[in-house]
C-alpha cells in the first residue's frame, strides 16, 4: 500500500513539473577501467524553500557499457538541496544529495560463458556544482557532480556532467 | 549551506576509500587481499594438502588449483593435487553458510581421485557432506568427509566398482577458498 501510495505520488509529482535531464558519466576508482563512458537520463523537480534555495527530487537510470561484459545499470532516487550562491536562483549553485539506488544490476559473464547478474541496491551520496542560465528565455542547467552508491562494502563511484532545463515546483520571481 | 555539504562530501570521500567497487564486492575475487587458500584431508589415511598462495587470481589461468566455481545453477568446490583431485557439487543457485549432503542416487558422481583410484558416490552407504562454516567477501571455509566406492575397473557406459565404501575421507578442511563467478 505504501509502496503504491509513494509510486503514484511521485509520478504526479514528475508528470507535473518535472523536466529531463541527459548525462554523460564516467565511473571511477578500482575495478572500473573496462568500463566505457556512460550515458544517464534523470527527471528531476524541486521545491523553492528560500529565496535562492531548492529542495529537489530526482530519478533517473544510468548505464554504463563495459569492453567485455553487458555493463552496469543503476537507477537512483535522490533528493537534495540547490542553493545559488547569489541567493537569485540563477547563476552557480551547489547541491549535495542523499538517495537510495532503487535498482543496480551489473551483467557479467562466468567462465563457462553464462551469464550472471548480480543486482543490488545501496544508499547515494552526491555533492554538485551547476550554472543556471537563460537563452532566449529558454532556461538552462548546466552541471556537474560526483556521485558514490554504496553498498555490499563497496562502492561505485562517478562523475557526471548533465544538462536540462531547468525547473521549479513553485514559483519565484526569476524562473528557474 | 556549508552544514549540509561538510557531511555528505566527508561520507563521498570515505566511500571512495572502500577498496572495491560494487560488483567486485560481491564477488569477492578481486582487491580482497589476495588470500591464501587451502584444502587439507585424508583419504584411506593418506594425507592430501593443497596450499594456494594468491589464490584469487588463479582464474586469470584459465584453470584453477584450488577454487568454487559458480556454473547457472551449482557451484563446484574442486582441488588438484600432485597425488588426484577432490570435486564436490553444491546444488544451490545461491551458496550460502551450512551443511551440503550429497548420498547415493543412482547417479554415481565422481568425488576423488587418489594415486589413479578414482572414488564415486556408487553404494547406498556412500556420501560426502561438506560443512561451509563461513562465506566472507567472497571466500569459503568449513569442513567435509565422506565414504566412497573405488572404480577398478573404468568402463564406458558401466565402470567395475571394489568393495563398497572402502574408501573414507576423513579430517576434510578448506579455509579462503575463492568463490569465482
Amino acid at each position: 500500500m505504501s509502496k503504491n501510495f509513494l509510486a503514484t505520488f511521485l509520478l504526479l509529482f514528475f508528470i507535473l513539473q518535472a523536466n529531463a535531464q541527459l548525462g554523460v558519466m564516467k565511473l571511477v576508482g578500482n575495478g572500473t577501467k573496462d568500463y566505457k563512458m556512460g550515458f544517464g537520463a534523470f527527471i528531476k523537480t524541486g521545491f523553492p524553500v528560500l529565496e535562492g534555495s531548492d529542495i529537489t527530487l530526482e530519478i533517473g537510470a544510468d548505464y554504463f557499457p563495459s569492453d567485455d561484459v553487458d555493463g552496469t545499470a543503476m537507477c537512483p532516487l535522490k533528493a537534495g538541496y540547490r542553493y545559488t550562491l547569489n541567493g537569485t536562483g540563477t547563476g552557480f549553485y551547489l547541491e549535495p544529495q542523499v538517495g537510495y539506488n532503487v535498482y543496480g544490476v551489473t551483467s557479467l559473464q562466468d567462465k563457462n560463458g553464462q551469464d550472471i547478474d548480480l543486482k543490488y541496491h545501496g544508499v547515494i551520496f552526491a555533492a554538485g556544482t551547476g550554472y543556471l542560465f537563460s537563452i532566449s528565455n529558454i532556461s538552462f542547467d548546466i552541471n556537474l557532480r560526483y556521485e558514490t552508491v554504496i553498498a555490499h562494502g563497496g562502492s561505485n563511484n562517478l562523475v557526471s556532467l548533465g544538462i536540462s532545463k531547468a525547473f521549479s515546483f513553485g514559483r519565484r520571481e526569476t524562473e528557474y | 549551506m556549508k552544514f549540509y555539504l561538510y557531511p555528505i562530501i566527508a561520507i563521498m570521500l570515505f566511500s571512495s576509500c572502500l577498496k572495491q567497487s560494487i560488483p567486485d564486492a560481491m564477488l569477492g575475487s578481486k582487491n580482497s587481499g589476495n588470500k591464501n587458500a587451502t584444502l587439507s584431508y585424508k583419504i584411506n589415511g593418506n594425507d592430501v594438502n593443497i596450499s594456494v598462495p594468491g589464490a584469487d587470481y588463479q582464474n586469470s589461468y584459465g584453470y584453477e588449483t584450488l577454487s568454487c566455481s559458480k556454473s547457472r545453477n551449482y557451484y563446484s568446490l574442486g582441488g588438484v593435487s600432485n597425488t588426484g583431485e577432490i570435486v564436490f557439487t553444491f546444488y544451490t543457485d545461491s551458496l550460502t553458510v551450512g551443511v551440503y549432503r550429497r548420498a547415493f542416487a543412482y547417479d554415481d558422481p565422481f568425488v576423488a581421485e587418489y594415486n589413479g583410484i578414482n572414488g564415486y558416490i556408487y553404494a547406498a552407504s556412500d556420501s560426502i557432506t561438506v560443512n561451509i562454516t563461513s562465506y566472507d567477501k567472497g571466500h569459503i571455509s568449513g569442513n567435509f568427509a565422506g565414504v566412497l566406492t573405488p572404480v577398478i575397473i573404468a568402463g564406458n557406459p558401466d565402470n567395475t566398482y571394489g568393495t563398497a565404501s572402502s574408501v573414507l575421507i576423513t579430517n576434510g578442511s578448506f579455509k579462503n577458498v575463492p568463490v569465482f563467478y
